[in-house]
């Protein structure tokens, strides 16, 4: 019960502080915003200017600006888009659904692709198959998701026109048709660090001791790898897949703008070109929300899949 | 508001569209030249009439609009949308001029005051009549203290309801453009009922349009789609109104340019006429060109290096505007000796015309005579001490721009360097006088939302604000007051291009190319404006069926 309410008091903190340093990179960050909410040059007047700067609060000291903030935000007021003219909880949740989906969809793919490509690997550990895994997904790892998307785009959909060029979709399995190009481009560069991470986890279990017993005792190869090698395995697997998916939540904003996606990367990107600071700061924050989610789970999932580790964490 | 500033891309999302135009140049079907040759694309105020209704066209917008409340702020993506659903006192047409419209006659009674008379007939979309009263109301929610359109209303002192169907605005000097700037969106009709019933969310997803136009604003569904449908009870017969819905949706320009190629768009009025370079290869794909006001320019300012008029002379001399437009556009844009792009000329079209064709000083490339002469100007003045500044934000058309003004320096003994300022930043230069002190020349895309070119001109006023290098000239001055009291248009004219002769000989801004208004649509559909008039005119109801 103390470790939970550690732990949330832990999640609270970092919140803060993170708020405080994003408040403040963006306050110190070179461009004014009140060029953008006036727009025309030609009313750029200092009159005009000292007003609008009143009128968001640009004039009052970085502190008084993030307690102003910070008041909202602690009752669920995250503020009003400079750009939109819409509250930041509105924008967000119109703008969310469309990078999770592809995410979900993008781990879905990587997850099943990388561990089994990994535990292919593995298993052939030394042999053409393990050095083509290797080579293969390296050298998709090494092209940007943005030209694995573009590739995509111009073949798969201009081309042949298999799939929806713009646009996330909407219905699961429309959105899925929608997604489907832009989820693969986001998950190229994974699919190598999970295989790897796989195939090396295991293949370190192939040669300890109790694999070389289970062997021993006559069972057969492929049980030895489910029950023994694999089971073993998934510790730094599942961490890995976690601080994968937590960085991809991030980090849509190139495969969105190549995709015509309205989501929160390109959400992100518009805000911090227009100086739209609500929307940057909501944007920035959920991603630091959206870390400490992923990487809780996980912390609760691997106790359950290997009882060696909570059992570690509470004699220590 | 006459201009409107949209964000530009950072310099890696122009990388990532560079790179998207020339993957689709490669694999698009046909064509084997990613670059056909200029003249293959229409230039003109519209597209060939449609011969039929289309039922429902999906149009794609360079961003998602933001709010549909025009007085709180409307760039291109608001205005694409709304110049179908909303009507304003009086009306641009597609070749530029200024019409009467929800105001049936709009007179200069005498030097400050101005009458407009209401149409009896029109209806807003609930049904309900426009009266007097709601034009009244919507110029006074337009005229209030920071209202986007605010500065439309700049000169008027008083408006009044002086009779059933009039509306007396005074002014406190005759204002020549005031007139026009009712068809622009300080003209806007609303009926007041529906937006004192939305109060505060008024514009925002999910709230009725307010309007009278030949459509309706339907279902948005942010960050996905917005549709606009044609309007049942339309009030003016004398429309046709051919497409029946438009389904809206939004990317950036390289997925805009996917979307197109692959058929899953209708049409778009595209953000840059550089957009339409891969669609040139694409037949399924038909593309227009139209005038517009919109130009490159470069911004001289205060820092000191091109204080004196000759130096900035010789610059636009120098200065390889084809070059540019073949670099930065694919010969899509045309080199320009007017900060001002021809969409300006809303009225006496063949005078100005005249006029241009005659004004020297910026050539489109320059000749070894237009050096020499530049040189020539550069020894009068004698070379600045330092080298010359130009600011660059790594994008492709700054690059090419910068490049090129370095280039013409270079070529008659003058020293220039580039510096490059964050592209989130560039647009402080307007408001920012220590950022201006970093550089002698800005280079932007500026364009003024009515056809007149006084409306433009203006900036070169010693009080203008915009007016960075200090040009003074108290005859441009006194030409610009003059300007703004002529109200009759072929006096009007004659000043404005004496004001333009004037502007182009002191080159307090260098004229850089201008940006024809590009439209790219399906080759099954014709009939809609392919000039700037998009922002402003009910597009929708001319675009119908290219056959039978």
């Amino acid at each position: 019960m103390t470790t939970a309410l550690r732990r949330l008091a832990g999640m609270a903190v970092t919140l803060v502080v993170a708020s405080f340093i994003i408040f403040a990179a963006m306050y110190a960050a070179p461009g004014d915003p009140v060029t953008f909410l006036i727009g025309n040059p030609e009313n750029l007047t200092p009159e005009r200017i000292a007003a609008v700067r009143a009128e968001y609060h640009l004039d009052e000291p970085l502190f008084v600006q993030y307690w102003l903030w910070l008041s909202g935000a602690v009752t669920g007021d995250l503020g009003t888009s400079f750009q939109y003219h819409q509250p930041v909880a509105a924008i967000m949740s119109s703008r969310l659904p469309a990078t999770l989906s592809l995410v979900a969809y993008a781990a879905v793919l990587f997850t099943v692709a990388g561990v089994g490509l990994g535990v292919w690997a593995a298993v052939r550990r030394g042999r053409v198959a393990d050095s083509a895994v290797v080579g293969v997904t390296t050298l998709a790892a090494s092209v940007p998701s943005f030209v694995v998307g573009i590739v995509l785009v111009s073949f798969f959909s201009v081309q042949l026109g298999w799939f929806p060029v713009t646009g996330a979709g909407e219905g699961f399995a429309d959105r899925m048709h929608h997604l489907t190009l832009p989820a693969i481009a986001l998950s190229v560069g994974a699919l190598a660090i999970v295989s790897r991470v796989t195939r090396q986890t295991m293949v370190e279990q192939f040669d300890s001791e109790h694999v070389e017993a289970a062997r021993s005792t006559g069972l057969a190869e492929r049980l030895v790898v489910l029950r023994h090698v694999l089971r073993n395995a998934w510790g730094p697997i599942i961490t890995m897949i976690a601080l994968v998916i937590a960085s991809m939540l991030a980090g849509t904003v190139v495969v969105e703008s190549v995709f015509g996606i309205s989501g929160i990367g390109s959400l992100l990107v518009d805000a911090i070109n227009t100086h739209d600071f609500p929307i940057v700061q909501a944007v920035l924050l959920y991603m630091v929300v959206a870390y400490m989610i992923v990487t809780t789970l996980v912390d609760l999932l691997l106790p359950l899949l290997d009882p060696r580790i909570g059992s570690r964490v509470k004699t220590s | 508001m006459n201009i409107s500033h949209r964000p530009r891309r950072t310099a890696w999302f122009a990388i990532a569209a560079g790179a998207a135009i020339a993957l689709t140049g490669c694999t698009a079907d046909g064509g084997d030249a990613p670059t056909a040759p200029v003249a293959d694309i229409p230039f003109g105020a519209t597209t060939p009439a449609a011969s039929g209704p289309v039922d429902s066209v999906t149009w794609m917008l360079p961003a998602e609009p933001a709010t549909f409340d025009f007085d709180i702020d409307s760039g291109a993506a608001e205005n694409t949308v709304f110049a179908n659903v909303c009507e304003r006192l009086m009306a641009v047409q597609p070749d530029l001029t200024t019409v009467p419209h929800l105001a049936e006659s709009a007179e200069w009674v005498d030097d400050t005051h101005v009458v407009f008379t209401i149409r009896p007939d029109a209806t807003f979309h609930d049904g309900s009549p426009v009266t007097a009263d709601d034009v009244l109301w919507s110029m006074q929610r337009h005229a209030a203290e920071g209202a986007d359109e605010s500065d439309e209303y700049a000169n008027v002192t008083a408006m009044e309801k002086t009779g059933a169907n009039e509306i007396t605005v005074t002014l406190a000097q005759r204002d020549a453009i005031f007139i026009q700037a009712m068809a622009g969106n300080g003209g806007m009709v609303l009926n007041p009922r529906v937006v004192e019933a939305q109060g505060e969310s008024f514009g925002a997803p999910g709230t009725p349009d307010a309007c009278s136009g030949p459509y309706t604003l339907g279902e948005w569904k942010p960050g996905t789609s917005l549709t606009i449908e044609k309007a049942e009870n339309y009030w003016d017969d004398s429309r046709e109104v051919l497409a029946s819905e438009v389904v809206f949706r939004w990317a950036d320009q390289s997925a805009v340019v996917n979307a197109l190629t692959a058929g899953e768009a209708d049409g778009s009025y595209l953000d840059s006429p550089a957009s339409a370079i891969p669609l040139q290869s694409v037949d399924s794909v038909a593309l227009a060109q139209g005038p517009s006001t919109n130009a490159w320019v470069l911004l001289a300012t205060e820092r000191g290096a091109l204080a004196d008029e000759r130096i900035r002379q010789a610059l636009s001399l120098a200065l390889d505007r084809a070059g540019i437009a073949k670099a930065a556009f694919g010969d899509l844009a045309e080199p320009s000796k007017t900060p001002i792009g021809s969409g300006a000329w809303g009225y006496e079209h063949d005078a100005f015309e005249a006029a241009y064709e005659a004004l020297e000083g910026a050539p489109a490339s320059p000749s070894a005579s237009d050096l020499e002469a530049a040189k020539k100007l550069v020894a009068e003045a004698g070379a600045p001490d330092e080298p010359i500044v130009i600011a660059s934000d790594g994008g492709s058309v700054r690059n090419v721009v910068s490049n090129a003004l370095v280039a013409a320096a270079k070529s008659i003994g003058l020293e220039a360097e580039i510096a490059t300022i964050p592209s989130a930043q560039y647009g402080d230069f307007y408001s920012d006088a220590d950022l201006r002190g970093q550089a002698d020349l800005f280079s932007d895309e500026y364009y003024i939302s009515k056809n007149d070119p006084v409306g433009f001109y203006k900036n070169g006023a010693s009080t203008a604000s915009v007016n960075f290098v200090g040009f003074d000239d108290p005859e441009y001055d006194e030409l610009v007051t003059q300007a703004f009291a002529a109200t009759d248009d072929a006096e009007r004219a004659e000043l404005a291009i004496e004001l333009q002769r004037r502007w182009v000989e002191a080159t307090p801004w260098v004229p850089v190319t201008q940006s024809p208004s590009t439209v790219a649509y399906s080759s099954t559909l014709t009939g809609l404006p392919s000039s700037a008039a998009y922002l402003y005119y009910p597009w929708a109801a001319d675009l119908g069926s290219a056959q039978g």
